[in-house]
């Protein structure tokens, strides 16, 4: 799998950072909001149910997975 | 949308029924969902009509509503069409604010709710929900659309503000803060500095907001070593480019502006949500029976256990279809503008409808129907209650959390009946944020 991510839409609320710490990160930006972070762009299938919570509770919908 | 510079030529088509001087104003009033809907059943995708002077035009449909919702401020401006709240935010906040400050303020507002406030949030809501029922007994009646209200100005204010000033919340407060919102009404979009009673008493409200707040915000200061885990926190703490502070005007006008952005919107939806819960008895069965397997042991209500209720969460995401609170989102059109080979110029307004969108029947067939097992639509920019891209309603996870805990606290507990005839619970359009008719009456009995 791997993991996609939308910044122009990103408000930086780190749901995702909960949800999967291994995968994302919220980097403070010096204008406007913070930025998500792809910390493992092919996370090992072991982490898939995380990115998928991460995915689904994105307030913003930023985060997409595509299948390999 | 892209730059005009290869000059289209076509205008939007106009909506019928245009009268001299007030163009299509009176229509507008009595119905605006209903008329936003006539302009695209009339006119399609572009759909151009007159605010007593002020031309506008709506763009309907999913391809529309993305670029709408897509363009940046410095095209489609947000702040030279939210004037009418400068007054009530105040000078130099968000839509007054030069646009690196404004940005900046909608960042730490932004902070104030990202997932690691949301915590004690959560706690703090369910505390609140606590309370509130805990004087109910074992059945009674109840006008919803007053108690939600009530109930939600406890929880915006004692995330925004703390516990200590929430559980001091005088009729003062009040007072004030329903001046600011009569501020708010359709005529301020006209022209917010009239000579009205309203605006004055509006402008007074504010100024005194801003000494009781400033005095929180002088407290604080001087009791560096407190930590109290609300927005209030957040917003003292933030700081622009240049590392300086927000003003306590700044931080009283982010104060309002979060306050005006959650409150009636969540308690119209939790109204809206319970009358439906009262009536769509096949579906909010299943909702119960999730939420007894969820929370029927005695499980807290907490930030964790809430994040994941996908009946109730679709349930609720049905009740925003139907009645999604915010109707109308509108952008000052800065620089002309091409829709692919319509001209929009500069000076214009362009909208777009959420209540119009949701009854799209491309994406949702039978759409008065309530259905929470609809198919999502394969698109984000169809379902729009939040509405979407860079500028999405920041306070959509918070919302749905605490719609959540109010839902997942109530219905294990009581259950609930219409007592006026079913359909005399309709959407009132007569305010800008939609909610029921008042009053909201509904019978509760606790379960056996």
């Amino acid at each position: 799998m791997k993991v996609i991510v939308d910044l122009a839409l990103c408000q930086g609320h780190s749901v995702c950072l909960g949800e999967a710490p291994e995968v994302f990160e919220v980097s403070e930006e010096d204008d406007g909001y913070p930025q998500v972070r792809v910390l493992l762009q092919n996370p090992p299938e072991a982490l898939r149910g995380k990115v998928i919570k991460a995915v689904k509770y994105c307030p913003n919908h930023v985060i997409t997975v595509l299948e390999d | 949308m892209s730059d005009a510079a290869t000059m289209a030529q076509k205008s939007p088509p106009k909506v019928s029924g245009e009268k001299p001087d007030v163009g299509h104003m009176e229509e507008f009033g009595a119905n605006f969902a209903r008329f936003l809907m006539r302009c695209n059943a009339e006119c399609g995708e572009l759909a151009e009509f007159n605010m007593g002077g002020q031309q506008t035009v709506l763009m309907s449909g999913p391809a529309a509503q993305e670029a709408f919702l897509k363009t940046l401020d410095q095209k489609l401006s947000r702040a030279a069409a939210y004037q009418a709240t400068v007054p009530v935010f105040g000078k130099g906040v968000i839509f007054d604010a030069p646009p690196d400050k404004m940005k900046t303020q909608l960042k730490i507002q932004v902070d104030a709710l990202r997932f690691q406030k949301m915590k004690n949030y959560s706690a703090i809501i369910s505390r609140e929900v606590e309370d509130w029922v805990a004087g109910w007994g074992d059945e009674g009646e109840l006008d919803f659309l007053d108690e939600f209200l009530h109930l939600t100005l406890h929880t915006a204010t004692h995330c925004l503000l703390g516990a200590d000033f929430r559980y001091k919340l005088t009729d003062e407060f009040r007072d004030l803060y329903h001046a600011l919102e009569k501020g708010l009404q359709a005529i301020a979009f006209v022209d917010p500095y009239m000579q009205q009673p309203i605006f004055e008493a509006r402008d007074k409200a504010r100024e005194r907001l801003q000494e009781l707040i400033g005095a929180i915000i002088a407290e604080r200061r001087a009791n560096t070593d407190v930590e109290y885990e609300d927005a209030l926190e957040t917003f003292m703490a933030g700081t622009y480019a240049d590392g300086s502070f927000l003003t306590d005007n700044e931080i009283t006008g982010l104060v309002i502006a979060t306050i005006f952005a959650g409150h009636h919107t969540s308690s119209g939806t939790a109204t809206w949500t319970l009358t439906e819960l009262a009536r769509q008895k096949k579906y909010s069965s299943e909702v119960l029976q999730e939420l007894q397997v969820l929370f029927g042991d005695g499980a807290l209500i907490t930030f964790e256990s809430l994040r994941e209720i996908p009946r109730l969460e679709h349930f609720i995401e049905e009740v925003l279809r139907l009645h999604p609170p915010l109707i109308l989102l509108m952008r000052r059109v800065i620089e002309d503008i091409d829709y692919n080979g319509t001209l929009i110029e500069a000076g214009k307004t362009v909208a777009i409808s959420t209540y119009g969108s949701h009854r799209n029947t491309d994406y949702f067939p039978d759409p008065e129907c309530f259905d929470p097992h609809r198919p999502s639509p394969d698109t984000l920019f169809a379902y729009i209650p939040f509405g979407g891209g860079p500028h999405k309603c920041a306070g959509n996870a918070f919302a749905m959390m605490q719609l959540k805990a109010i839902f997942a606290a109530l219905l294990p507990r009581y259950e609930f009946e219409l007592v006026d005839p079913d359909d005399s619970y309709q959407d009132d359009f007569s305010a800008i944020v939609l909610k029921p008719n008042g009053p909201c009456r509904l019978r509760y009995r606790r379960r056996k």
